[in-house]
């Protein structure tokens, strides 16, 4: 997985966007319990020997999570942390299931367009 | 709060004044007057402010009135047995948490239950609510309070250990995790101890107090208030898991 290393990052373009999504995002994650009942939802995380880091919660506190956490202001290389577990580690097969109702794919698609808008995603093809 | 040997007279007046706001008598009558209250107060206001405030987030859904919806859903989907010949209970169940992780769910259950009933329908706090508004809910026998409570007890012990002792726990888990579970024990923990008498009945009885209205008043503000939004987010916002139709979309 290679990201492209161009410009920095236009935080005011990643702000701009979370807080387009802001009311869904907020609640998500401040009212997900941490319970991990929705880590056997995922087929990635059963595949991957039960990894934490497949789970679905976790994937969605360690991408849309920490650029709301840090408001927008991130950098090159925490976003290419994000985009591993926004694409690496999840599929967005849209499968996982929250005792809550909450969106998880909808959360790691969001964070999948910050990354994208600032140049960082996956090339396969080089 | 010691006064101090030395020094004038009004520091002195100053210091025993300080040192009698906060004598166990006045933090007893403060708990247990005012503070109770108070804390019920900022419990109702601030939970129905949360939930309007939720609810403007999300606007009702639109339907387009040309599609005919009693065609769809007749059926469940694949996921839930649809389309399976007769699916037997276990294999209807094998898919859904319940039958993935069925301890946890059977101990969560008991957990929110006892939660909810206990305080309402527990002899002491019937008493005292009889005594400051002239009438209370039935009570259930000491005996079976203390059932549930040690069910309850037990039941959070399994959560905390779960949240220290389970990999995946550990991966998503916080200090905050721990500060809201000990936030939502620690009434039940010194009401335990205040009804056996166990260390200072006084002091036990005041931190049950205090802590009660903590928990109260941490309702609206923390994750606690999972409890309001399971119901709006399964049931009211539209999700692919919604539980009925939904009639709200973020």
């Amino acid at each position: 997985m290679t990201e492209q290393k161009s410009a920095a990052v236009d935080t005011a373009e990643v702000k701009r966007m979370l807080d387009k999504h802001k009311a869904k995002m907020k609640m998500s994650l401040s009212l997900c319990a941490h319970c991990s009942l929705c880590a056997e939802s995922c087929f990635l995380f059963n595949a991957r020997n039960k990894d934490p880091k497949y789970m679905p919660s976790y994937k969605f506190i360690n991408s849309i999570g920490k650029i709301y956490k840090k408001k927008g202001k991130v950098d090159k290389a925490m976003l290419e942390e994000i985009s591993v577990n926004a694409w690496k580690r999840c599929v967005l097969c849209t499968r996982c299931y929250c005792p809550f109702g909450i969106d998880i794919p909808d959360m790691i698609a969001l964070a999948r367009s910050i990354c994208r808008s600032q140049g960082v995603f996956p090339q396969y093809d080089e | 709060m010691h006064c101090c040997e030395t020094g004038n007279a009004l520091t002195m007046v100053a210091h025993m004044e300080l040192s009698n706001l906060f004598t166990a008598d006045f933090i007893y009558n403060l708990a247990r007057g005012p503070l109770v209250w108070i804390s019920i107060l900022i419990c109702i206001i601030g939970s129905i402010a949360r939930t309007v405030q939720l609810l403007s987030y999300t606007r009702i859904k639109t339907i387009d009135p040309n599609i005919d919806f009693s065609s769809i859903r007749k059926k469940p989907p694949a996921a839930k047995g649809g389309g399976l010949p007769e699916p037997g209970l276990f294999a209807v169940l094998k898919g859904t948490i319940l039958g993935v992780s069925p301890v946890t769910i059977l101990v969560s259950l008991c957990f929110h239950i006892c939660l909810i009933i206990i305080p309402f329908f527990l002899l002491a706090h019937n008493l005292l609510i009889d005594d400051a508004i002239g009438f209370s809910l039935f009570s259930f026998s000491e005996r079976f309070s203390d059932f549930l409570t040690i069910i309850f007890l037990a039941c959070a012990a399994f959560f905390l250990f779960r949240r220290i002792f389970l990999a995946r726990m550990r991966a998503i888990s916080t200090f905050y995790d721990y500060v809201v579970l000990f936030i939502t024990v620690a009434p039940f923990l010194t009401g335990f101890l205040a009804y056996y008498q166990i260390f200072n009945y006084k002091i036990v009885i005041i931190l049950h107090m205090l802590a009660g209205e903590l928990m109260l008043v941490a309702i609206p503000f923390t994750k606690i208030f999972h409890m309001f939004f399971f119901f709006i987010g399964r049931f009211m916002i539209v999700n692919q898991h919604t539980m009925g139709k939904g009639s709200r979309t973020w």
